[in-house]
């Protein structure tokens, strides 16, 4: 492994305002080579220390890219770190041990400029993603692995760890989006007037553009980062971006550089959002600007100025504002040969050549400068996305050259402050940004006061509003040439081209050529794509207009907003011993059950022969008390409720208002006003929820009230023959088939277990106790049940058994059985519905129905082939092909030794022996006849009412 | 993620309610048409503007409650209980 | 009826790793939480919802109303803790064992008050912790939606919302002025809530642990 030269050879000495501790030096890694950096370089202020010049190969022809702007938005700096890919590298701060390796450098980093760029100019050519590669189809599989290989973007190995990614939410009355001069102003002013604020950052430190400034810019820096750390109420988010703002400012706002924590969305509700984003200094277009050497007047003076760094030996400074002024004094002071091309003289760039780097300059004049770095100032837009996201629409103004927000379009809650704004000196830039603050905390604090109850009584305060200076509109150089969009590769002329072919306006273009759809999402490229646009047009940058911005301010990773994830599960209180006894897990749902024990076909033979318990939990309870629960259940229920007596439970029907079937289960009368309704296990929710609508808001004037109690008890089903047997070793309740009959309810004594309710029902069909226990004893009855059951041949069930226990039966279940288009008439259950009830909820539909007859209905269906399970959901059809009906549920029987089946098929099929195809997944066809009854075993009921 | 408020609970984030629909009222079953009563299952006005709605705050109090809501801004006003 | 049962154990919704105790039938972890962050099981409180309606008698005897908290010194209720859970809804906690006595102070309440009003004993139903340490709001910002601010929710306020995506409600109850909450939930989301907060809570320290007599809700030693 080779070593780069230690120190650095392009670092300065020290800076008034550099952000690097010089006592410490790391290594890392570029390429397999190590190099040296302090702790605070980025990875490409380290990189360029040391002489780095080409960092990566552009995405699609692979030219080599240096830095352009030495921030987060860089496109030439786009790097992998490890097993990271894309990572800002001109961002990242260096770490010790880190593994840099350049991306998109198929065959190397060096090498590889020939072959790919004659590659490349066959095929992307403007709208290559629309007009290549389209057919033939069957190359396709070939097509992207070339198109892989070009744009490989990084890698990341299936191998990698999980890092921690977090979230978390936060109320601040006041978040104020950058913290430069003006966002720190606000910050402190907004805290002051007794806001709880939020200040997020980009970039490491607080400061902006003070940050590179002059000793001047230093001190005030140095006061307001002073000031935001002296108020206990701001909390700073550095290296944190408040990604995106969204109804009512609900911001995204991603937090890195935490110990632990890989990355953590803060979900924001802010009172005020304050947008403090600054300014962005804008590119050139001409012919070579994406020459490695080629830069921002801001890139040079991060540089120089916060890493001590020399960007160059010669340079050419083609300026047109004052930062670019002082940017040549930087380099002066520096060392630096600059030579100065004055925008505001007429002068202008039009051409920088060079292999691999920049070399020489060619002016509008026809001059050539030889330099290895050229700077442009030619203007700044305005990052203006969070305030477009809040509804706001900046408009162009040329005498700017740039967008800027109208604070009368834009909404009260969101407040732009500082260089986005407009223009002014420092001071001036302060106390507007001041004045903002204050405002910001008073409407924030008025809506908090609002929210809860108060009046809003507050004086607004009066904000300065900043002018706008004159800047000239340098976009492209004429003739066209260089690059629109340096993370897509987009050309100027790929740009005119798109217009000559008809996508005449920005969202057109945009969408045609892939223009500002890179990582910088348009920042740095927008403007200058809408200028070009606007020239091949013929209109103007106004009429034109700025793409739709949209979130993220900056691209974030997948895992930030994953976040952790919060996927409840509910568990029984029995849920300990299926785990030690090797139950399958079924997940239903939230909830975790027993799928079988390792033999659901045992299982069911158990039942059938001795005495099996099944844990229900899951199923929905319903406490009902008041002296007009019977209303409310001849309301819910297609049948009738009205007569039934204390002590019997009573098996009921719900419809929903089109009649069709919502859910079902047992109620029963525990006392006078007293009522304990089940219902399905995933049902539990929703009845609920439609028990409380029909009370408040059609019947606020019956007494129920509806109380939740599926967890309050375990539930356990004992069934089988012998089940009165077991239950009568460990209850007080007489069990004789006289005193407690089929469809019947008692409370009392299991094991010990005070406050038990018992139901007798039959979903198995055998002879069985429903067993309600406060939850709190499930596990001590279920163990009991267990050990004094053994001599029995007690053995426990899961999900599949009683599936298979109830299709036996005829049972249906609703959701399976029957659909979202299934009304109580098509799922048999005509023996239930009432209509001579005054009203029920579905009953005009149900009537309806009734007299149509037309439905297709639920039946038994026997498979002539005992070799044969139709598939559930499998299609029953005509002689002619059509579809007449589905498999709803199916299985093989182990107690009949043949597949049984339920199935809905049209009335015209329904008789029973109607003989009926049902085709198979595999295509065959299999036949079936339809049952007298859905009950294939026992359909008298003999079983369950000894 | 809008706010909604809740005559009970104030503004919360509308992912812990459960939207109901528009605010209706039942036609008598007793007397309705299959029209009437289809008009009332399936047909809604969807206006660009001011809508009276019910809403379930599921994750909260646990009522139903109405409020009118601009459905061009999001802006919410009061509304009696749904009846 | 044969009298082979042993003496019945309860168990709450939360179990977690190590040794586990029984004290008054109740099965509960016999780790002991000291940090300044701990999380502990109240599952065998006593829990009764009381409902009624929202402005009446039911909830003059009670005392508090929907958002609020409070512990009547006297009457049938005393030495509970009466949170005001939704509008005419009321959640009612005290020691364990204590259950009888409550339900019976309530129907009393009830018959009393002449109103529709109705009990239910949810001590089985539903999972307790108390969160208690100065970092709980750091904590419970990354599961809960709701602003924890005192001007919101101070000492004695009460709210239900989504926690972790659990309904819970939140009972803001601070033990000697250290920042506290009770939690209540359906008892079979229980252990996964908690889990949930232990994972929120590890950056801070948390400490899972028996109750101490400060961390039960009554506010009265043990």
């Amino acid at each position: 492994m080779s070593r780069a030269r230690p120190g650095g050879s392009h670092r300065l000495g020290a800076r008034p305002g550099e952000v690097i501790d010089r006592s410490r030096t790391i290594e890392f890694r570029w390429n397999g080579v190590t190099h040296t950096a302090h702790p605070g370089d980025t990875i490409a202020s380290a990189l360029a220390a040391a002489g780095v010049r080409v960092f990566a190969r552009s995405y699609k022809y692979h030219r080599p890219r240096g830095l352009l702007t030495a921030d987060i938005f860089d496109p030439g700096a786009i790097l992998q770190v490890g097993d990271e890919p894309n990572v800002r590298a001109a961002h990242r701060l260096v770490e010790a041990g880190m593994d840099v390796r350049s991306q998109n450098t198929w065959p190397s980093l060096r090498y590889d400029v020939k072959a790919v760029n004659q590659l490349a100019g066959r095929f992307l050519a403007t709208g290559f993603y629309y007009k290549t590669f389209i057919k033939p189809e069957r190359l396709w599989p070939t097509y992207e692995k070339v198109l892989r290989r070009f744009v490989h973007a990084g890698e990341v190995s299936p191998d990698s760890e999980q890092p921690y990614f977090d979230k978390r939410y936060a109320h601040p009355d006041v978040l104020v989006a950058g913290g430069g001069p003006a966002g720190m102003a606000a910050a402190v002013a907004a805290a002051r007037a007794g806001a709880s604020v939020m200040l997020v950052e980009q970039e490491h430190q607080l400061g902006g553009h003070l940050r590179w400034g002059d000793a001047e810019d230093l001190r005030c820096r140095d006061e307001l980062v002073a000031a935001v750390e002296a108020e206990s109420n701001i909390e700073v988010l550095t290296d944190s971006v408040v990604a995106a703002r969204y109804d009512d400012n609900w911001l995204a706002v991603v937090q890195r550089g935490l110990p632990h924590v890989a990355e953590r969305l803060v979900k924001a509700r802010a009172g005020t959002l304050v947008v403090a984003a600054g300014l962005i200094e804008r590119p050139y277009v001409f012919a070579g600007n994406d020459l490695p050497g080629v830069m921002l007047s801001t890139a040079v003076r991060r540089l120089l100025n916060l890493y001590a760094v020399r960007p160059g030996s010669r340079a050419v400074v083609f300026t047109a504002n004052p930062e670019g002024d002082a940017a040549a004094a930087d380099l002066r002071a520096a060392g630096v040969d600059v030579v100065e091309v004055d925008a505001r003289h007429g002068r202008t760039v039009v051409r920088a050549t060079g292999r691999g780097g920049v070399e020489a300059v060619e002016l509008s004049d026809g001059s050539r400068i030889e330099a290895d770095l050229l700077v442009t100032a030619v203007g700044w837009t305005a990052p203006t996305s969070l305030l477009n996201m809040s509804g706001a629409n900046p408009g162009y103004r040329p005498d700017a050259a740039r967008f800027v927000p109208d604070p009368a379009a834009t909404p009260a809650a969101v407040i732009a402050v500082g260089g986005i704004a407009g223009d002014g000196t420092r001071d001036e830039l302060v106390a507007h940004a001041d004045a903002a603050g204050r405002e910001a905390a008073a409407r924030a604090l008025a809506l908090a006061a609002s929210r809860a109850g108060s009046a809003d009584t507050r004086d607004p305060v009066a904000v300065p509003q900043l002018g706008l200076h004159h800047h000239p509109e340098l976009f492209f150089a004429l003739p066209t040439g260089g690059f629109v969009d340096m993370s897509e590769d987009v050309s100027a002329k790929d740009i005119l081209t798109a217009v000559k072919e008809g996508y005449d306006s920005s969202e057109l273009v945009k969408r045609y050529t892939t223009a500002t759809m890179g990582p910088a999402q348009g920042k740095l490229e927008t403007v200058n794509t809408v200028a070009l646009v606007a020239h091949a047009t013929g209109k103007t940058i106004a009429e034109t207009g700025a793409t739709t911005w949209r979130p993220m301010y900056t691209p974030i990773t997948l895992g930030a907003l994953a976040g952790r994830k919060f996927e409840p599960v509910r568990h029984s209180p029995m849920q300990p011993w299926h785990t030690s006894h090797k139950a399958a897990p079924l997940i239903a749902g939230q909830w975790i059950r027993p799928e079988h024990y390792g033999d659901p076909v045992a299982e069911v033979r158990n039942v059938r022969q001795n005495v099996g318990i099944i844990d229900v939990t899951p199923i929905g309870k319903l406490d009902l008390q008041g002296p007009d629960v019977a209303k409310l259940l001849n309301l819910l229920y297609v049948n009738k409720w009205s007569q039934l007596g204390i002590g019997r439970v009573r098996y009921g029907v719900m419809c929903a208002e089109d009649g069709v079937v919502l859910d079902d289960g047992v109620t029963g009368r525990l006392a006078e006003n007293h009522y304990l309704m089940s219902t399905t296990s995933s049902g539990a929710g929703t009845v609920w929820e439609w028990a409380e609508n029909w009370l408040q808001t059609e019947h606020p004037e019956w007494q129920v009230h509806v109380t939740p109690v599926t967890t309050a008890y375990a539930s356990i089903n004992v069934a089988g023959p012998k089940s009165r047997e077991l239950l009568a070793r460990l209850t007080d309740v007489d069990l004789d088939n006289a005193a407690f009959g089929y469809m019947n309810v008692r409370t009392g004594t299991i094991a010990g277990v005070a406050d038990c309710v018992l139901w007798r029902i039959g979903f198995t069909g055998e002879l069985s106790y429903e067993l309600h226990v406060p939850a709190s004893y499930g596990l001590h009855v279920w163990e009991t049940l267990m050990a004094t059951g053994a001599d029995l041949g007690i053995a426990p069930f899961g999900v599949e058994a009683q599936r298979i226990l109830r299709l036996e039966k005829g049972h249906l279940i609703v959701g399976q059985d029957t659909d979202g288009l299934t009304k109580a008439y098509s799922a048999g259950l005509d023996w239930a519905v009432k209509l001579d009830k005054p009203d029920f909820v579905g009953k005009p539909e149900l009537a309806w129905q009734a007299a149509r007859g037309e439905h297709p209905k639920l039946v038994g269906l026997r498979p002539l082939d005992t070799s044969v399970v139709p598939e559930e959901a499998a299609q029953i059809i005509s002689d002619g092909g059509y579809i007449v009906g589905r498999i709803t549920s199916s299985r093989l029987s182990p107690t009949l030794g043949r597949p049984i089946c339920l199935g809905q098929v049209d009335a015209h099929l329904a008789d029973p022996g109607t003989r009926l195809t049902v085709r198979l997944r595999n295509g065959s066809d299999t036949t079936v006849e339809v049952t007298a009854e859905h009950a294939h075993f026992d359909p008298e009921g003999e079983r369950q009412r000894v | 993620m809008m706010l909604l408020t809740c005559p009970n609970c104030g503004a919360r984030n509308v992912s812990e309610f459960r939207y109901v629909g528009e605010a209706k009222s039942r036609p008598d079953p007793e007397t309705a048409t299959p029209e009437q009563w289809r008009r009332y299952l399936y047909f809604h006005r969807n206006p660009a503007g001011w809508i009276k709605e019910t809403w379930y705050h599921g994750s909260g109090c646990r009522r139903y409650f109405g409020i009118e809501r601009n459905t061009v801004d999001n802006a919410q006003r009061p509304a009696g209980v749904t009846s | 009826m044969s009298d082979i049962a042993a003496a019945p154990i309860a168990r709450t919704a939360l179990s977690f790793p190590g040794p586990v105790r029984t004290t008054d039938g109740w099965e509960t972890t016999a780790r002991h939480a000291a940090g300044g962050l701990r999380l502990a099981d109240l599952g065998p409180l006593v829990k009764l919802t009381v409902r009624g309606p929202a402005d009446g008698s039911v909830r003059a005897a009670l005392g508090t109303s929907f958002g609020h908290t409070v512990r009547p010194r006297g009457g049938p209720l005393a030495g509970a803790l009466v949170v005001g859970s939704g509008p005419g809804e009321w959640l009612v906690l005290g020691a364990p064992g204590t259950g009888g006595e409550l339900l019976a102070g309530v129907r009393s309440i009830i018959a009393d008050s002449g109103e529709f009003a109705s009990v239910v004993d949810v001590t089985h139903g539903r999972a307790l912790v108390r969160l208690t340490g100065a970092d709980t709001p750091l904590l419970l910002s990354k599961v809960c939606a709701v602003d924890l601010a005192d001007r919101v929710v101070p000492d004695g306020a009460a709210f239900r919302s989504s926690v972790a995506r659990v309904v819970t409600d939140v009972v803001r109850d601070d033990v000697d002025g250290t920042r506290s909450y009770l939690l209540h939930c359906e008892r079979s989301s229980g252990q996964y809530l908690a889990d949930s907060l232990v994972d929120a809570g590890i950056e801070y320290g948390i400490e899972v642990g028996a109750p101490t007599e400060h961390d039960d809700a009554t506010g009265h030693p043990r």
